[in-house]
């Protein structure tokens, strides 16, 4: 490890980015389920009531619409909200509120209010979440003009993104995190003088390289790096990485720029491939000029069916590293290419999860 | 004593068994599906459901297996549904947190708070349409009755007439939240507003307290096709979700456990504990005998079901 180098685990980032929100701006509040508890939002609010005043960290009932037009109320008169829900899912019965309301009260009104608040919602994977615990709700979310949607892949990412939305942006912030990430470590720059510099609310490119471009969300922009990682080491291929962050706003021209270099496009995204991310990124190269691409477009995400309970069907219903690498190496060399790929997969770190939930 | 009360005794105990087997099982992680255990909170189920027709219908949350005994699911299917087994009563998909039991009108238990209590108005609604003569029950927790959607059920209910039964589960906690912060108002007083009857029973480990009063609302309910409100205090013995106790944690205290402890038959009857455990089980290592040979299901389940 060089010297100075910096690292930092993705809760310890939240936790940070809250602290921060919280003592620097004094019309900042957290209002959550169980975010004063002892477990702090799997780590990522611990304490702040404590060290902040239970006036502005506190929890709420059991009432996802009422509490999020309520956050909607209060930003309209002069506070910053942060609103959580454990788990993506739960955040479906605010639905109204967001997106008939925070979503639209700008323009509605003919520009004269703002609606500034982040919400933070948790994806969840692995030991038997089942269908109602494990929901990657984000192209519902960007769907709607209104909603900056972000899915942060890194303690960076968090530092950044949230940072600008509380000090800079006056609109409604959907922030879609993944538990699993929660635990890792990341290299982190943030505030240092070389630190790299991205629009908070854009893509990131990651990594580069000349033979295929892998647009990836979350935490598939991990696997995806540990693909390529793989695919340079043991058999020369060599991936570009670009992670979406946001997915409202992502950055058309570097997706563009990539793909016209590499002319292959794999994107790996967390949920459904059917009227997603992937979806979407392919309409974007579609409408600018197909022909950059040498062959089809391929897509990685769960399988279209709720996800099941059982580790058997659940492991199924994610893809792992092994078919991901194998679809790259197929895209690049063709089928038939006789190449072998080991089987590792993260799907065994995954698999190491166990709560809390 | 009385074979009522022994029968009584007799459902709570074996969920209880049943439950501490999960939680004994659970290290090594054979079931990889958080679980909500009821221990504590058994004499509910078992004092509520003794009351049921097998034609009655009952949802209830992700705090299911009580439930889902009492109403007369089947073991080894639970088990099997645990293990994540094809034989299981979800066939491995539904996992600890959505036990059902079509046989039985186990209807289904969701982990989204509160989403089942306006199906079970639904299915009041279609007995009421149907002439079916069923009664509807709604198991939800305290943190539940904070949800829009459930004041809405109980409005339609009485509006329409239905012959639906609320029962709120009211261990004062949701996860590690005290009823005190989160509740303005009071389940049982609160269901008169809308003029729907109401009861509060502050016993929650009696079963056959709990037994008797249901006894008469689940007549009433049957007979005059009107909705009714229980509430009933309980306690949690176990941490929200998994098996490990938390009484170390400040959210709530050893005292209040000790005291429920107490008062808890299946604990404080040693003699009944005694005449019961070798015979349940029984039944229970046979279950998990099954749900350990049972088969995972085939790759093909992935995409079975879904319309
Ligand atoms: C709509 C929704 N919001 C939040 C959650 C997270 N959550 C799961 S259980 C729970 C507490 C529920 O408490 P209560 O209704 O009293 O039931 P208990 O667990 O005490 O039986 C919460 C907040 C959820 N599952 N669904
Ligand atoms: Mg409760």
């Amino acid at each position: 490890m060089e010297h100075n180098e910096k690292v930092i685990k993705y809760k310890d980032a939240l936790l940070t980015s809250m602290d921060d929100a919280l003592t620097r701006f004094p019309g900042t509040i957290i209002m959550g389920q169980g975010v004063d508890d002892h477990k702090g939002t799997f780590g990522s609010t611990t304490d702040l009531a404590k060290k902040h005043g239970a006036h502005r960290v506190f929890d709420i009932p059991l009432s996802e619409e009422g509490n999020t037009g309520i956050g909607i109320g209060a930003a309209l008169n002069g506070v910053y909200p942060i609103q959580t829900h454990i788990r993506n899912d739960f955040s479906l019965l605010a639905m109204s509120q967001i997106v008939n309301t925070a979503a639209k009260y700008k323009y509605m009104y003919g520009g004269h209010f703002n609606v500034p608040m982040l919400i933070r919602m948790i994806i969840g994977r692995s030991w038997g979440q089942g269908a109602q615990h494990s929901q990657s709700l984000q192209s519902l979310f960007a769907h709607i003009p209104g909603l900056v949607v972000l899915m942060p892949s890194s303690a960076d990412a968090v530092l950044e993104s949230y940072n600008h939305a509380v000090e800079h942006y006056k609109g409604p912030v959907i922030s879609i995190e993944h538990r699993l990430l929660y635990d890792y470590s990341f290299k982190s720059t943030y505030g240092e003088k070389d630190a790299a510099k991205h629009d908070p609310f854009s893509s990131r490119l990651v990594r580069k390289g000349d033979d295929v471009t892998i647009v990836a969300t979350s935490i598939m922009v991990i696997e995806a790096q540990r693909v390529a990682d793989y695919l340079a080491k043991e058999l020369d291929i060599h991936c570009e990485i670009i992670d979406l962050h946001s997915i409202s706003h992502f950055n058309k021209e570097m997706i563009v720029e990539s793909v016209k270099k590499t002319g292959n496009l794999i994107i790996a995204d967390t949920s459904w491939q059917a009227y997603g991310v992937c979806a979407e990124i392919s309409r974007i190269i579609c409408e600018h000029d197909p022909r950059m691409l040498k062959g089809p477009v391929v897509t990685l995400g769960m399988q279209p069916s709720p996800c099941p309970t059982t580790k058997k069907l659940e492991d199924l219903f994610y893809p792992d590293d092994y078919t991901f690498t194998m679809k790259i190496v197929e895209m690049v060399k063709g089928r038939g290419h006789g190449l072998s790929v080991a089987k590792t997969s993260l799907n065994e770190t995954y698999k190491s999860f166990k709560g809390p939930f | 004593m009385d074979a009522l009360y022994e029968k009584l005794f007799y459902q709570s105990l074996r969920i209880r068994l049943v439950e501490e087997k999960i939680a004994e099982i659970y290290p090594s992680d054979k079931i990889q599906s958080p679980v909500h255990l009821s221990i504590g909170q058994e004499a509910l189920a078992a004092g509520i459901c003794n009351n049921l027709l097998v034609t009655d219908m009952v949802y209830t949350s992700y705090r299911c297996h009580a439930y889902y005994l009492a109403k007369g699911g089947d073991l080894n299917e639970m088990f099997a549904e645990l293990y994540g087994k094809v034989t299981g009563c979800g066939k491995g998909k539904a996992g600890s947190m959505h036990l059902a039991s079509k046989k039985v009108n186990f209807m289904g238990s969701s982990a989204v708070v509160a989403s089942t209590i306006s199906n079970a108005v639904g299915s009041a609604l279609a007995s009421k349409i149907l002439n079916k003569n069923q009664v509807s029950v709604a198991v939800f927790g305290d943190g539940a009755s904070e949800e829009g959607s459930y004041h809405e059920s109980l409005n339609f209910a009485a509006a329409f007439k239905l012959p639906v039964i609320f029962v709120c589960e009211n261990n004062g906690l949701a996860i590690h939240s005290k009823l005190e912060q989160r509740h303005a108002f009071v389940v049982h007083e609160h269901a008169k507003g809308y003029g729907v009857k109401s009861v509060y029973i502050e016993e929650g480990y009696d079963f056959a307290k709990i037994n008797q009063v249901m006894e008469g609302i689940v007549k009433e309910v049957r007979e005059q096709s009107i909705p009714y409100v229980v509430e009933i205090k309980t306690y949690r013995y176990k941490e929200h979700v998994g098996i490990g106790d938390d009484h170390n944690v400040p959210y709530r205290s050893k005292d209040e456990f000790e005291q429920w402890k107490q008062k808890d038959p299946l604990i404080q009857d040693a003699a009944l504990v005694a005449k019961f455990t070798d015979e349940i089980n029984k039944e229970i290592e046979a279950a998990v005998k099954f749900a350990e040979e049972s088969p995972v299901p085939a790759d093909e389940e992935l995409l079975a079901d879904i319309y």
